[in-house]
């Protein structure tokens, strides 16, 4: 009878010690989540005239009754550049909502006016606001190619003599700059490669592996709204210690032949109008030849080759082609360390 | 003391108080089980008109369930169950299928360990590992028997157990002083294994490991220890992140015999943490956790059941904190998120719109059940369940609940009526506290003994009422009211000949919020729903009984679902039959 004693006391126990709820609750509140949406504090901008090559940042702040779906959209008024904030909160906290001159997508900002634009996708209300960019903003990285001095020192270039071939720097559309590199034409006959740039490297302070370790560039595509079927950007990156042209009989350099340590990625297919950046890391990339340890090492690079290919219009591969110019221009090739340069704050 | 450790610790080393003895069997074996199931449903255009949907649809299939158990040693069982199954349509053996669908080792390791390894099934307590029913079920076994079978059987539904591949292992002890006896269980088992979501993308395997310990203490009090832990490996697939759910639970159980019947005391404290672990971060950052959720849970429970078995009564308290998360007990049979659609008529209207899963479905449909256990809180439908939908262990919850059995010695009357009253721990949205009520009523009556007849007439009654309420603001209060209603009668015509029908009627009313949650279970907003819908279903049909074990159904089924002016209402008849033979 004790121990009946011990658990109806103790049971009792319990329910006194749970019974009292708490005066708590889990989960946003639903009077802000479905009360009227009024805006508390309007939209400050803390720098109007950023100079981000100098590390200028921009704080945006701005308060709500409740939290909301907002976007914040700065708009470059000569590029048409946009760098996009969004959440779902009921303030935009300047501690975290901070721009240090980065962007969303290309093109990429230049010293510019610039609009902002606060809006909410389930309200009526939008705040604006103006900045000037005073100095523009410098990604990290490593670059192989941004052809404002022409090609890169020691670059090699091929391509095939058929229809308009384009395999030159040109300054109509630059992505970042003032030029950049044209790849492409019109095949005559039944052939892939159109053309390619050869660029010899040597990363040997690169410590990252190589899941860490991003090829990013630009790459323009589309004339007159029209893209050639099939056509694509064939990426090679080589390993090989091998002299990088000790063989000047070859098209392009050697160190891509077969037997060397060569790493293979395609952006297949390239079929959109204007300028996509690309970011790739290099574990992506697959083993084109074996050769060497057939280990992605970004301190070995030696090389990278850009090949512009397209699916021929000659017996009758892609007749469609005929007619139409492949466009797989190029811009701003760069490695990151860590994450992709768009990614950079 | 001393005594008894010293007692305990002897007996241990020699194990010589092995209790676990196996039979002898055949070498070879078999059992198993034949199914002929068939469907017919056809759309009744009262009002909607449909003319993109089919009219009608049947389907059905033959399969055979072959149990194989070989015996090569006195204590060791290899069990293996083949499938042979042929759907309706299929000619010159296209539509068949092979498959093996269970396949197990069992064994006595020296008369003291037995073990089982491959497919088993697995239940501990129900704040542990337990698999709670489905909604409406607590009165399928009287009014859709067949149904209810085919549900269960076809998603491994056992008693409760959750039905997992992996090893265990038990045995137990058997002392003469201080402890009685002493049994320990323990398993590790995989839910799911490493899968490739995308290019370079594989997920990670998850375990899930546990073990109990039940010690008798003496006749009338034992003691019992559980825990359990789901977690997945990070380095099986490539993500970094990985989630981590221990769950431990300790019991004292005591029974009193009084004079007309035995009293069971039980008092169950419990604690769960779950949490998510990101590992191998660059820079040789050291492991972090991220999401922690972390509650407890206590029930006490009073059980007194006459000696003859005819009435019991059981009062209890249970309390469940909102951050408890247990992923063996709180998985759902039915996973109500987006992705759930019906079998049979999907889409319905010329608009194609997409059929809700109807009381019928859940009754029914045998594809829209899960098999997998998960991590986070699966979503429920308010409408179907909405004071426990996870369970006992449903989180947040606080409150007292009785039950009661009653019953006559000569079978002419049994009945059954379960209350609970909870509460919310904290709000949710809000600091007022949802309340919660059900009222679950069964009673069957055997009429043909009341009439003195000799052939059976049985009439089957049943209700369960759920009732939510929340007081608060115009925008967070809430009131939700639901009703189902059973009615079913089982007329037995000649020897093996019963015409039975059913009626089943499901009406809800009222507001209710459903809760969205991120990919790691936390609130991230509520979708308000107004209710107003009536589900319907009535059944009518006969029975043929071969043997115990052979049976025969043919009925005829009519169900539709009516909701609120926004979407449409829907009707259906079904002509259903099953031939099912355990081998």
């Amino acid at each position: 009878m004790k121990t009946q004693t011990f658990f109806f006391f103790t049971g009792l126990l319990i329910v006194a010690a749970l019974g009292c709820s708490r005066d708590a609750y889990e989960g946003p509140l639903i009077d802000d989540l479905y009360g009227e949406f009024e805006v508390v504090d309007t939209l400050r901008i803390s720098n109007l005239t950023p100079n981000f090559a100098e590390g200028g940042r921009v704080k945006f702040h701005s308060e709500f009754s409740k939290p909301v779906d907002w976007k914040l959209t700065i708009t470059g008024q000569t590029s048409g550049s946009v760098k996009v904030f969004e959440g779902f909160s009921s303030s935009v906290d300047s501690n975290d909502v901070q721009w240090a001159g980065s962007i969303s997508e290309v093109p990429f900002f230049q010293l510019e006016n610039c609009s902002v634009e606060l809006t909410f996708p389930q309200e009526p209300d939008t705040m604006r606001g103006t900045l000037v960019i005073t100095g523009v903003r410098e990604y990290d990285g490593i670059v192989v190619a941004d052809f404002e001095s022409g090609l890169p020192e020691g670059a090699v270039v091929f391509h095939q003599f058929s229809m308009n071939m384009t395999f030159e720097t040109a300054a109509d559309a630059p992505l970042m700059g003032d030029t950049y590199f044209k790849m492409g034409g019109r095949m005559g006959w039944n052939e892939w490669l159109l053309g390619m740039l050869d660029v010899p490297l040597e990363f040997g302070s690169v410590e990252v592996p190589a899941d860490q370790f991003y090829l990013n560039l630009g790459i323009l595509s589309g004339i007159g709204g029209e893209t050639a079927s099939d056509q694509y950007l064939n990426i090679l990156i080589s390993e090989s210690p091998e002299p990088f042209n000790g063989n000047l009989s070859n098209n392009g350099a050697d160190i891509f032949q077969d037997g060397q340590e060569v790493y293979k990625y395609q952006i297949r297919p390239v079929d959109w109008e204007g300028w996509q950046y690309v970011a790739i890391s290099y574990d992506m990339f697959e083993v084109k030849s074996p050769g060497g340890d057939n280990t992605r090492t970004p301190a070995n690079i030696t090389g990278i080759r850009l090949q512009c290919q397209s699916c021929p219009s000659a017996n009758a591969n892609c007749p469609e082609n005929a007619d139409i110019d492949v466009r797989t221009d190029i811009d701003y090739v760069v490695f990151t360390e860590g994450v992709p340069l768009l990614d950079q704050e | 003391m001393k005594r008894g450790i010293i007692c305990i610790a002897v007996l241990l080393a020699t194990g010589s108080c092995t209790v676990v003895r196996a039979q002898d069997q055949d070498k070879v074996w078999f059992d198993g089980l034949a199914r002929s199931h068939f469907n017919r449903d056809v759309r009744v255009d009262d009002e909607i008109k449909d003319t993109v949907s089919v009219r009608n649809s049947s389907g059905g299939y033959n399969l055979l369930d072959l149990n194989t158990h070989i015996n090569p040693l006195k204590d060791f069982e290899v069990f293996a169950q083949l499938r042979v199954r042929n759907a309706f349509g299929g000619f010159f053996g296209s539509g068949t299928t092979i498959d093996v669908r269970q396949l197990r080792a069992s064994g006595v390791i020296d008369d003291r360990v037995r073990f089982n390894i491959g497919d088993i099934f697995l239940k501990q307590t129900r704040f542990t590992l337990f698999n709670p029913d489905e909604e409406f079920s607590n009165q399928d076994d009287e009014l859709f028997p067949a149904y209810q079978q085919i549900r269960h059987y076809e998603n491994f539904y056992q008693e409760n157990s959750w039905r997992l591949q992996g090893l265990q292992a038990d045995f137990s002890f058997a002392f003469d002083r201080f402890v009685r006896t002493l049994a320990f269980d323990a398993f590790i088992t995989r839910p799911r294994g490493s899968t490739q979501v995308a290019s370079g993308i594989h997920t990670s395997d998850a375990l899930i490991g546990g073990g109990s310990a039940i010690a008798r203490l003496t006749p009338k009090l034992s003691w019992e220890t559980h825990y359990i832990n789901f977690f997945e490996v990070p380095s099986s697939g490539t993500t970094n992140i990985s989630i981590r759910n221990p769950v431990g639970q300790i019991g004292l159980n005591w029974t009193s015999n009084l004079a007309k019947g035995d009293l069971i005391q039980t008092l169950s404290l419990g604690a769960s943490r779950r949490y998510w672990l990101y590992s191998n971060l660059p820079n040789a950052a050291p492991d972090s956790i991220s999401y922690m959720s972390s509650g407890m849970f206590a029930e006490y429970t009073n059980r007194w059941m006459r000696n003859d078995s005819i009435f019991s009564l059981e009062v209890g308290y249970r309390y469940v904190d909102p951050g408890f998360r247990s992923t063996g007990a709180q998985t759902r049979r039915i996973d109500f998120g987006s992705d759930l659609a019906p079998t049979v008529f999907p889409t319905y209207t010329n608009a194609s719109l997409r059929r809700p899963v109807a009381m019928f479905d859940v009754l029914t449909d045998i594809d829209i059940y899960n098999q997998n256990l998960s991590g986070t809180l699966m979503v429920y439908n308010p409408a179907f369940s909405n004071v426990l939908p996870y369970g006992d262990a449903t989180p947040n919850r606080h409150g007292g609940y009785v039950n009661v059995n009653v019953g006559r010695k000569n079978g002419l009357f049994s009945g059954k009526v379960n209350t609970g009253f909870f509460t919310e721990v904290v709000g949710q949205g809000t600091p007022n506290r949802r309340s919660f009520t059900y009222i679950n009523t069964q009673a069957k009556v055997q009429l043909h003994k009341l009439l003195n007849r000799e052939r059976m007439l049985e009439m089957v009654t049943g209700s369960a009422i759920e009732i939510t309420r929340r007081a608060g603001t115009e925008l967070s209060s809430l009131d939700l009211f639901s009703h189902l209603l059973n009615i079913g009668f089982n007329a037995q015509l000649t020897s093996s000949f019963f015409l039975q029908g059913a009626i089943r009627q499901l009406s809800v009313s009222g507001d209710e919020f459903y809760t969205v949650r991120d990919s790691f279970g936390h609130i991230t907003n509520y979708v308000r729903s107004s209710f107003d819908q009536r589900n319907y279903l009535s059944s009518f049909g006969l029975h043929y009984r071969f043997s115990p074990k052979v049976y025969a159904n043919l009925h005829y089924q009519v169900w539709a679902a009516s909701f609120d002016e926004v979407q449409p209402k829907y009707k259906y008849r079904r002509l259903f039959m099953v031939i099912s033979v355990d081998i």
